[in-house]
């Protein structure tokens, strides 16, 4: 409802609106919010694979960072700041839904969701592009545990050493998990793929 | 080295840890050459996906309403009176809050419970008059053409809250008029005129020079 867009000229910078939010002014919050929405938000759709909840959790991660907002001091980055927060507000709620963060190290997993192992075997490649709504859809379709370590290291970017600490894994564990869910998604597109080729080749 | 050696070691080997011996075999097996690639191409196309969805105009409705709930947001100097000084120049804009008070102040007369059989029946048939009320366009328009003169880049955004908002009160409305006895059902009506209201109070602050 608030437009802090101006002239170019007047435009606040992020350290402006941060200390004008401070003193309570409207339009500085929708700055930040507008700045940092779609980070946020895409984070929390990924993670969660539910429009719904992530608008909820969008919510609750920017209404925690403006309360707290007085106490940010510059000592890193905003966006950081910021991005931590909403990171543990989605694993607080997976947790609370007592889904899987992080599957066990030595998880047993069913035929189903272990990726196929290739030992050799020539095979069609994904061939050097992938639709961005194909990888949406593999992703969600991903079990939790590896959808949560793919969206914060693919995704979003963080280290293994990050993610180990935030969602309360070994080193190890993360990179395991990182690599079993690029093998399922790699077998979930390239099942995707062949189901349009024959859909297609059919008269 | 064979594909299962070189698997098995193939996460570290994608976090860059990577021998010769891996890349001779790499150079030798179609298999595994294709299967690093696509793990490649997925890791590079997923980083894409930051920042690539936008939220619904909801999600800052509901932060903004709760700041300002929750004294966060401070505008010093203004007037926050719901009945501004008369003024040529405001007198278009003090109608509009005005209206939503009414719209609260008739919802509560309507809807508040403890009602007898013969008070619900009537309030059922008030109950399409409050309809209009609360949902009533002219006032609408009038605060668009308002926000519209004064911010011109908010009055889509605004028209958006509105639709979502009289959205909400028919839905409410509805389900009260169902049974008004619902007690959940007034809440939840209560809370849409609630919003209604905090959607014109919003455009008035913003309508200030």
């Amino acid at each position: 409802m608030t437009d802090a867009r101006k002239p170019q000229g007047d435009r606040l910078s992020e350290s402006e609106a941060i200390e004008r939010a401070k003193q309570g002014d409207a339009e500085a919050f929708q700055l930040l919010y507008d700045l940092h929405k779609r980070r946020v938000y895409s984070l929390c759709l990924r993670m969660t694979a539910n429009t719904a909840e992530a608008e909820d959790l969008t919510q609750e991660a920017f209404l925690q960072l403006f309360r707290k907002i007085g106490t940010f001091r510059g000592e890193s980055a905003f966006s950081t700041w910021l991005h931590r927060m909403a990171v543990n507000v989605v694993l607080m709620r997976l947790r609370k839904k007592s889904l899987p963060v992080v599957p066990l190290e030595e998880t047993v997993e069913t035929e189903d969701e272990a990726p196929k192992k290739e030992l050799g075997a020539p095979d069609a490649k994904l061939a050097g592009s992938i639709d961005r709504l194909e990888l949406q859809r593999a992703i969600e379709a991903l079990p939790p545990g590896y959808r949560s370590i793919f969206v914060l290291h693919d995704v979003e970017g963080y280290e293994h050493n990050e993610i180990a600490g935030m969602v309360g894994c070994s080193i190890g564990n993360s990179k395991s998990q990182l690599h079993k869910a690029r093998m399922k998604l790699r077998e979930l597109l390239k099942t995707s793929r062949t189901g349009r080729t024959e859909r297609a080749s059919k008269p | 080295m064979t594909c299962g050696e070189f698997q098995k070691v193939l996460p570290d080997i994608m976090e860059g840890q990577r021998r010769a011996e891996h890349a001779a075999h790499l150079q030798s097996c179609p298999a595994c050459f294709g299967l690093v690639s696509d793990l490649s191409l997925i890791s590079e196309q997923a980083r894409l996906l930051q920042a690539s969805e936008e939220p619904s105009p909801r999600v800052w409705n509901q932060i903004e309403i709760a700041l300002r709930q929750e004294g966060l947001i401070r505008q010093p100097g203004r007037d926050r009176s719901l009945v501004p000084a008369f003024s040529r120049r405001w007198s278009p804009a003090w109608l509009l809050p005005v209206a939503a008070i009414l719209v609260i102040a008739f919802g509560v007369t309507v809807y508040k419970g403890g009602h007898s059989p013969q008070q619900i029946a009537d309030n059922r048939a008030a109950a399409p008059v409050a309809m209009s009320l609360a949902a009533n366009s002219n006032d609408d328009q009038q605060l668009l053409e308002v926000v519209g003169s004064r911010a011109p880049s908010m009055r889509t955004s605004y028209a958006d809250n509105l639709q979502n908002v009289n959205a909400y009160i028919r839905d409410a409305e509805q389900t009260v008029q169902n049974d008004p006895n619902d007690e959940e059902a007034q809440r939840s009506l209560m809370a849409a005129y609630e919003q209604k209201a905090m959607v014109y109070e919003m455009a008035l602050d913003r309508s200030l020079p």
